[in-house]
């Protein structure tokens, strides 16, 4: 078990004081950077959380895509599978897999825009 | 940019005698005399300085404000290099598009390390975030709209053959079948699997518009690219993408999702509806615009942005160029997905 506050904990801290305590003292020219700074921190602290339902998540989806020819596949492999088959048009033949791989691409985008830009995907009308 | 070297109280100390005399020789000058020679920020590929100077006698006799353009240390393929930049960038001047005036240009290594040009520097700011934002500018944005529409049929007033631009690749070598097998190419060699990238490369393969006449393409016409002093149009920029090209390309980049900034809605640039920017484009080249063109062109721009992101991240992730705000970049893939995802599938949205 990892000492507490958890890396997560420190992480929202740390970024917490950068914004609210640093940022006023800092001159105009390096606000930018410590934005930037700061949207690092949060994306890495939103990932921590999520990466693993992520791949839990979009590896299950393509296992029942694939049904059972991708059991045991590596989900990078899976991915990368997934990536080819779209490229060549092997779901277009058929509507309901075709369906199925587009809702895969939605999950999978909605999910990674949930750690590294939920403005962005509120701005486009997603919660 | 986050990330570089702190900067040195004068980083262009050493190069300012060679410059000077580079300038003084170019412009016919007695002497040229350097009074200020700093980087400016922003130019995510290349690298801009800015020269205060003055110059006794020849063609810029008294004091002028000028810009030195070279490469980053790092960049994407796709780019010219200074020379060709410089070649395009008369060819708009000439055309009577508003450029900053090119002045000289330079291969030789000894005078500021690598190739470079000079032209004018225009006043203003090209700040994508600032100009759509800010609401002093809110009622003058759309007659922006219509002059960017006018400048941009002017510059697709140039086309080949053109024996100053003889350099740019036939548009056969770029056109929309080329553009796919290098984002496949790309992809290939990339160490995530991008489904959603295939996904739309396969769309764009499936739906390829009949050849068009080319005509130059500035290739990335965009908010940002683009300087305002308050609500005057004083210069395009940052013509390194450059190239023979489908005219609704242009269009379709200027319009996509990925150049809107803080104005979403604003599907023309982030800064007006469509219907103002394609009507003074229509005025000015004296042809309609294709819509389903300018769809097909909106979908690959997307694509295309996604990959420069990527390439942008490659610069930290591969080459070493320590900048966060580069590093940054490869997340707004996944921005251009989404709106992959919008314009291609928009009844399959989870909460459609």
């Amino acid at each position: 078990m990892p000492d507490l506050p958890t890396g997560q904990t420190l992480l929202a801290l740390a970024r917490d004081v950068l914004l609210n305590d640093l940022m006023p003292l800092l001159p105009e020219e390096a606000r930018l950077d410590a934005r930037l700074v700061a949207n690092s921190m949060a994306i890495a602290e939103r990932e921590a959380e999520t990466a693993d339902y992520l791949r839990k998540t979009i590896t299950r989806n393509l296992e029942e895509l694939y049904d059972s020819q991708a059991w045991g596949e590596r989900p990078k492999d899976l991915l990368r599978r997934f990536a080819r088959d779209l490229r060549v048009g092997t779901f277009s033949s058929c509507e309901p897999l075709e369906r199925r791989a587009r809702e895969i691409l939605w999950l999978l985008t909605i999910a990674k825009l949930r750690r590294a830009n939920p403005r962005f995907l509120a701005a486009n009308g997603f919660n | 940019m986050a990330g570089t070297a702190p900067p040195q109280s004068d980083p262009g100390r050493e190069r300012r005698a060679p410059l000077a005399w580079f300038l003084a020789a170019a412009s016919g000058a007695s002497a040229v005399e350097i009074v200020r020679l700093t980087p400016l920020r922003g130019g995510a590929i290349q690298e801009n300085w800015a020269i205060d100077a003055h110059f006794s006698g020849g063609s810029l006799a008294g004091d002028q404000r000028l810009v030195l353009r070279t490469a980053a240390p790092t960049g994407v393929a796709a780019s010219l290099d200074r020379l060709q930049e410089f070649e395009v960038l008369k060819a708009a001047f000439t055309a009577g598009v508003t450029v900053p005036q090119p002045l000289f240009v330079s291969g030789d290594p000894a005078i500021f390390g690598k190739p470079f040009f000079i032209m004018r520097r225009v006043g203003g700011i090209a700040a994508a975030h600032r100009i759509t934002r800010d609401a002093a500018l809110e009622p003058a944005l759309p007659a922006i709209a219509e002059r960017l529409g006018r400048e941009l049929a002017r510059i697709h007033t140039i086309h080949p053959p053109n024996s100053d631009l003889a350099f740019l690749p036939a548009y056969e070598e770029v056109g929309p079948a080329p553009q796919i097998a290098g984002f496949r190419a790309y992809l290939d060699n990339h160490p995530t699997p991008r489904p959603v990238l295939e996904w739309a490369s396969r769309w764009l393969e499936t739906h390829l518009p009949s050849p068009s006449e080319p005509v130059l393409c500035h290739h990335d016409f965009r908010t940002g690219n683009y300087m305002l002093d308050g609500t005057t149009l004083t210069g395009i920029l940052d013509w390194e993408f450059a190239g023979w090209g489908d005219p609704h390309e242009d269009i379709g980049w200027f319009c996509s999702k990925g150049w809107r900034f803080a104005r979403l809605d604003r599907e023309a640039g982030g800064i007006s509806d469509r219907a103002s920017f394609y009507h003074a484009y229509e005025s000015e080249a004296g042809r309609p615009i294709d819509l389903r063109r300018v769809f097909f062109w909106e979908v690959l721009a997307s694509v295309r942005w996604a990959i420069i992101a990527l390439q942008q991240s490659d610069r930290y992730i591969l080459a070493g160029e320590r900048s966060l705000d580069l590093a940054l970049t490869g997340r707004r893939a996944t921005e251009c997905e989404l709106e992959l995802l919008m314009l291609l599938d928009p009844s399959g949205a989870p909460n459609a």
